[in-house]
């Protein structure tokens, strides 16, 4: 009984895991790339939830509404990014960091607005349970934890073996010597852009069946997605999945010892790594991310 | 005694129009009571945003630990109302003292992030752990407990008007002091150049750390004069999603002035309160107002009153002068 209660909170994990890296990878990716924080990239996870949603009640189809979701966030992406954020690049980090936020108040209310105040509940597209190790787990899990990886894998063949994905990690390292090469870094930026808010689409329509779909799902998404990415390391893909891979056992571990656990053990986690290590566990210490 | 005189008319002509204010619209005083210890609140916002440079999601935070350490102590400990005020200006500035040096070592974006955890972990403690004592989401109600005070009873909201802005003219009449002390020229020094204050001898760390302190405590009094005010508290007050008013806030008044704060407060409070009568929630509004505030008009308010009116007003002055008296 009590295996089986450990087993279950371990893939409960997983699943956690996956969404978490779906929805930071934006977040570290912009702030290798364009140094700007992205606080509202969980608006596109909040409006993909709701383009699951609705939908979801238009066709019936959760697949569809998926797609949806991402077509969606990467639309919303796109016009945030060329319309706004190109004004910001380059300013100071405070000033990105309260314009961003207050582009994701405006998508709540614009959500509010659209959809209502009241919360949405999504059904779970599958319903099967298969048995591992003697545990019946619901597919729809393995399902995230699978996705999630396979987008792991399709991110580090985009960044390692296309020309513009050794764009963008050579931007990383210096955006200056990339534009010098005779790279347009604003159109990478843009490319980039639109691909990481589509992730958090995907994200968002992940999760919904999981959670309950609310105006402020991105609120709490939010402080998570940033502890993922601070843990992780700014700018570093591979810090970033393990520090999800990390959190989401801290999340449904603690949830499974007290339930109040599952909130606020992360902030703990959080607090101590950037207290003794401020660069993050695989953050690079150097000129290029503001540390000397 | 003339440079004494004009350093100390601004908040009184403040004060005494909140008090003429307060006689035409006599149903406005739950408003402009709120207004004032809103004020004192951004102004703490307002060191850390305004002077520092630096931005915080953990401001909430802050402002509960003053409402909690004064409703604790009214619900358990004693009576005096004036005696809960100075438990929340203690526990303000021991928590200024003690979070500081870990805090503000860190770099911007990530002092940012750590206010906000500490945020969700106090609200944590004050849901969660400390149910027994702080009674969770069911509030702490001690309005039957609190005593006379001495020759004002503050229980009354009439007269805790006048208390609220008795305090907040101390506050200004203080923060006006800073603002032209060499700590507020510090200040606005580190948050142009740091790197030349540690050059030029400054102990730039020691003067974040009192800035911070500065601010927790202003939180801290703000959140003891809730207390005080409702004669109850709840946890929402130190909920992580409301950081974004206090920093709205700041920068519709103009960030690092003296008076800014107070004007912040008024247009952040004023807009609430028409906007919710149409507008069930306010997100959208909020946000579109301090894109426009950030990309049009980035000096707030009060920037763009000093600017367009006072400055023009002592350019004329002072032609005026030099017309009279050619040198």
């Amino acid at each position: 009984m009590q295996i089986d209660l450990w087993l279950s909170a371990v893939i409960f994990g997983f699943s956690v895991s996956g969404i978490l890296f779906l929805v930071s990878l934006g977040i570290s990716i912009g702030f290798g790339l364009m140094r700007i924080v992205n606080m509202e990239q969980m608006l596109y996870y909040t409006f993909g939830a709701y383009m699951t949603y609705t939908m979801l009640t238009w066709t019936g189809n959760y697949w569809l509404g998926m797609v949806a979701a991402i077509v969606v966030a990467a639309f919303l992406g796109f016009i945030v990014e060329t319309q706004l954020l190109r004004r910001v690049y380059g300013r100071e980090m405070m000033f990105t960091m309260v314009v961003t936020f207050s582009v994701f108040l405006i998508g709540i209310g614009l959500v509010q607005y659209i959809w209502g105040l009241d919360p949405k509940p999504v059904p779970s597209p599958t319903q099967f349970m298969v048995p591992i190790f003697g545990v019946k787990m619901p597919i729809y899990r393995l399902l995230v934890i699978s996705i999630a990886l396979f987008v792991y894998i399709l991110v580090q063949i985009f960044l390692n073996k296309t020309i513009i994905g050794k764009a963008i990690r050579a931007g990383i390292e210096n955006p200056q010597n990339v534009q010098g090469l005779g790279i347009n870094i604003y159109k990478i930026f843009t490319l980039t852009f639109v691909v990481a808010s589509g992730l958090a689409g995907l994200g968002g329509a992940l999760n919904a069946p999981l959670t309950m779909t609310g105006p402020y799902m991105g609120f709490d998404m939010l402080l998570f997605a940033f502890i993922t990415v601070i843990l992780g390391g700014l700018g570093s893909i591979k810090g970033t999945l393990v520090s999800a891979l990390i959190l989401g056992q801290v999340i449904s571990i603690g949830g499974t010892i007290w339930s109040p656990l599952s909130f606020v053990a992360p902030f703990v986690v959080m607090f101590f790594v950037i207290l003794i290590r401020p660069t993050g566990l695989y953050g690079v210490a150097g000129k290029a991310f503001g540390f000397e | 005694m003339s440079k004494i005189f004009k350093g100390v008319l601004g908040p009184f002509l403040l004060i005494f129009l909140l008090l003429v204010a307060r006689f035409i619209f006599p149903h406005k005083v739950t408003f402009i009571t709120e207004l004032s210890i809103f004020t004192i609140y951004v102004m703490g916002n307002d060191i850390l945003y305004g002077y520092l440079g630096l931005v915080s999601f953990g401001q909430p935070f802050y402002l509960s630990v003053g409402a909690y350490s004064a409703a604790i102590y009214l619900a358990y400990l004693g009576h005096s109302p004036l005696v809960a005020l100075v438990a929340g200006i203690i526990s303000g500035f021991i928590v200024g003292m003690v979070l500081g040096p870990f805090f503000i070592r860190l770099r911007g974006d990530y002092f940012a992030l750590i206010n906000a955890a500490i945020c969700a972990i106090g609200l944590f403690i004050v849901e969660k752990l400390l149910i027994g004592i702080t009674r969770g989401d069911d509030g702490l109600w001690y309005r039957s407990r609190m005593g006379v005070t001495p020759i004002l009873d503050i229980r009354m909201p009439n007269n805790f008007f006048y208390f609220a802005l008795l305090i907040l003219l101390i506050i200004l009449l203080l923060y006006k002091f800073m603002d032209h002390s060499v700590l507020g020229v510090s200040f606005r020094a580190i948050r142009v150049n740091e790197r030349k204050m540690r050059f030029l001898g400054y102990d730039t760390f020691k003067i974040k750390w009192i800035g911070f302190s500065l601010a927790s405590i202003l939180s801290a009094i703000s959140g003891a004069l809730y207390a005080i005010n409702f004669g109850f508290v709840n946890p929402s007050l130190g909920e992580p999603s409301r950081a974004a008013e206090v920093l709205v806030a700041t920068l519709i008044g103009g960030a690092g002035t003296v008076y800014g704060p107070f004007f912040g407060a008024f247009g952040f409070l004023g807009i609430k309160d028409l906007v919710s009568k149409y507008i069930e929630r306010w997100e959208l509004f909020v946000g579109i107002l301090t894109i426009l505030v950030l990309f049009k008009f980035s000096k707030g308010i009060w920037g763009g009153v000093d600017f367009f009116i006072i400055e023009k007003l002592k350019t004329k002055i002072k032609s005026f002068k030099q017309k009279r008296y050619p040198i």
